[in-house]
């Protein structure tokens, strides 16, 4: 196809055939480039956040106000009721909140996004890959907005460290391992629709089960392991590390974490890209 | 197969493809329906639902093929199949990278946001990059006929507007395959036309076209040749007069063997009988039908030049209907010719769903036939010309009068003139 972006198309006798012969590939096998595939996820990460927040009063303040209302309750009843000896205990769960927010967030609607979205996997040139993404990346919007307010809660309490330049080598890694699990969930729920609920159920689980509200170091050392598993629980406390000093993971989990994610985006991704072409038969 | 394109690769090639649908598709898939119903399937694998079997066709750069047979013959099942949606379960769909598909792009509109938003969304998902949607954008606004709406949110637009919109992108792709839905006849004629000169334009250049419609008349306006599926299987292919033709005639076929046989005890109601003037399978019928002439008068004689109106009453008995089809037939007694026929369908008429009698007036402001004898026929059939529901055949009779020694079938208005 020439590109030529002329406006008014040729006359019928004057278009001349176009020349080069095409080749032919199996109808199924859906074209897909990285580029593409970023155009597409950035496209309809956009539209969903135009089309979120088009008609609410608020707003982009909407996600800030309901993490905020979340870690107003958490502060209140472990600085109240609970009386925790934990330093700064208001920048200390509202790190955790905004990775664990994200997380949850973007696999939770990851986990019905392409089921749901009858009307992107019906269209031959739209990359289902980028579906579960879309659901991925939109909520690190919010973590976008977020960041701004935690960074002045640190200056204000334990004061800003230069280690938090580091953070953004984190975000990477997070977004690596909820693609994968994204892909993952996303394409079994086409097939089985029990899947959104078991995720559900276990995101409810692994917010107790991930030191949001606690650190690792309180956990009996029997039980750490289950901790040192969880990657979400490694990435939380490397966050904790950078912004606020706090003793972090070691070398070895963070080697551990690191191919961890990559392994899951690749498998995730295999996994999808093989039963692609499956999907519009069930929905 | 096409004559003259064995030397160039072929467009888009369907080799022997078979496919069947889960048969656990419907209803809810849960573990537990998987384990009840599913299991009890896989041992019972022998049975499945064929939506094509063996399937092969092929397009040659610049060929229009459309897809004729009645719903659920696999027309759409080709249609997805060539456009990626889905995979074959045998054989293989084989089509160029730069396919475009035009199957329910409007499905991707958010009605909240605006045209131009929208219009951006529909070309990446027809394939354009980013940077190629953004340097057509005013392109496609145009082609839509939506200037001076680009900012509005799209659910402030009209059904026609947002078809529009679509075909306004597609109008900028520069495919070697096409894949094209019903969705061409919408919108009014002019834009019609100007989706049809582009598809023309494109064909020029080299674009293979697939075309699946419910309107034989434009497959055979649009088309070259023409694939006919009925039951999943390709039952003729080849050029597009005969391939129409011999639908045609096993819709016909089919319209005899649905005619139940006469009741003895039925007196022939309005002049008319069941296998001799009357076909059909009588799930709907016509009834009171009446010619009229001037001043909307039954008549059975009109003077040359003189209107007339058909008027005819489909009572859907039992059921309704979902998007019948009316035909009317004027045929000359002395030869049997042919004289004028058209259909609802032919002229894009929609009865949509018709639950309750509904009258429909055909009228002639002024017929233009010569003095002389004429047959009347009409029916209605099912969508798609699938079958009749009721036809009535030489039943409804007229005479047009008046003196005059010209010759031939019509008599358009006309007036002499002499000039020195």
């Amino acid at each position: 196809m020439s590109a030529s972006a002329t406006p008014s198309p040729p006359a019928v006798e004057a278009a001349p055939p176009r020349a080069e012969e095409p080749t032919l590939r199996d109808a199924h096998r859906r074209p897909l480039s990285p580029a593409m595939l970023w155009e597409v996820v950035t496209h309809l990460a956009r539209r969903e956040l135009d089309s979120m927040h088009h008609l609410t009063l608020f707003g982009w303040a909407w996600p800030l106000v309901r993490q905020l209302a979340q870690l107003g309750v958490l502060v209140f009843i472990f600085t109240q009721v609970f009386h925790t000896k934990v330093e700064h205990f208001g920048v200390f769960v509202f790190t955790a909140l905004i990775a664990w927010t994200w997380f949850s967030a973007g696999i939770g609607n990851a986990a019905q996004s392409v089921s749901a979205a009858r009307h992107l996997v019906f269209q031959s040139r739209v990359p289902s890959a980028a579906i579960p993404l879309v659901a991925v990346v939109v909520p690190l919007v919010d973590v976008l907005i977020a960041l701004p307010v935690l960074l002045a809660m640190i200056a204000l309490s334990a004061g800003l460290r230069w280690e938090l330049l580091l953070c953004p080598l984190l975000i990477p890694v997070q977004l690596l391992l909820m693609a994968g699990i994204a892909w993952l969930v996303s394409a079994a729920a086409v097939f089985f629709r029990d899947v959104p609920n078991v995720v559900y159920l276990s995101l409810t689980l692994l917010f107790y089960m991930t030191p949001t509200f606690y650190s690792v170091d309180v956990i009996p050392s029997k039980y750490r392991w289950i901790y040192d598993l969880n990657p979400l629980s490694v990435i939380i406390e490397s966050y904790r590390a950078l912004l606020l000093g706090t003793p972090g993971p070691s070398a070895g989990l963070l080697v551990y974490v690191g191919l961890l994610s990559v392994a899951v985006a690749g498998g995730g991704y295999a996994f999808f890209r093989r039963l692609e072409s499956r999907f519009p038969d069930f929905q | 197969m096409s004559v003259g394109a064995s030397t160039r690769t072929p467009r888009l090639r369907f080799d022997g493809v078979w496919k069947s649908y889960p048969r656990w598709t419907p209803g809810a898939r849960t573990l537990r329906a998987v384990v009840s119903r599913r299991l009890p399937l896989l041992v019972r694998a022998q049975e499945e639902l064929w939506a094509l079997r063996d399937v092969s066709f092929e397009l040659a750069a610049g060929e229009a093929v459309g897809l004729v047979g009645r719903n659920g013959a696999g027309k759409s099942t080709a249609l997805r199949l060539a456009s990626g949606i889905g995979r074959p379960t045998r054989g293989r769909a084989l089509v160029p990278e730069n396919t475009a598909s035009v199957l329910s792009l409007g499905d991707l509109f958010d009605f909240d946001l605006s045209g131009r938003e929208n219009a951006v969304t529909a070309a990446l998902a027809a394939g354009l990059r980013r940077r190629e949607a953004l340097a057509r954008l005013d392109d496609i606004l145009a082609f839509a006929e939506i200037e001076g709406f680009e900012e509005a949110p799209l659910r402030t637009y009209s059904d026609g507007m947002r078809l529009r919109l679509a075909f306004g992108v597609v109008a900028q792709l520069e495919p070697d395959l096409l894949l094209l839905d019903e969705v061409i006849a919408v919108g009014d004629l002019g834009f019609q036309q100007r989706c049809m000169d582009r598809i023309g334009e494109l064909r020029a250049g080299g674009t293979a076209v697939l075309f699946a419609s419910h309107s034989l008349e434009q497959v055979v306006d649009e088309c070259d040749r023409a694939v006919w599926m009925e039951r999943g299987v390709a039952r003729a292919q080849g050029p597009v007069e005969e391939v129409v033709a011999l639908y045609r005639t096993a819709m016909n076929d089919e319209t005899r063997l649905r005619t139940p046989a006469p009741d003895d005890d039925d007196a022939p109601l309005e002049g008319l009988e069941l296998g001799r003037n009357r076909f059909g399978s009588q799930e709907a019928v016509i009834r009171d039908v009446t010619l009229r002439g001037r001043d909307d008068v039954p008549t059975d004689e009109i003077a040359v030049g003189g209107g007339l109106t058909v008027a005819l009453t489909v009572d859907p008995l039992a059921g309704a209907l979902d998007g019948p089809l009316v035909g009317v037939t004027v045929t000359r007694v002395a030869d049997e010719l042919t004289c004028y026929d058209t259909s609802t369908d032919g002229e894009g008429i929609a009865l949509g769903r018709v639950g309750e009698p509904l009258e429909v007036r055909l009228s002639f402001q002024d017929l233009g036939l010569l003095p002389g004898e004429y047959w009347v026929d009409v029916g209605v059939y099912a969508a798609d010309w699938e079958y009749g529901y009721d036809y009535h055949w030489r039943a409804y009779r007229f005479r047009v009068t008046g003196s005059g020694h010209d010759n031939g079938v019509f008599r358009p208005a006309h007036r002499w003139e002499l000039v020195r």
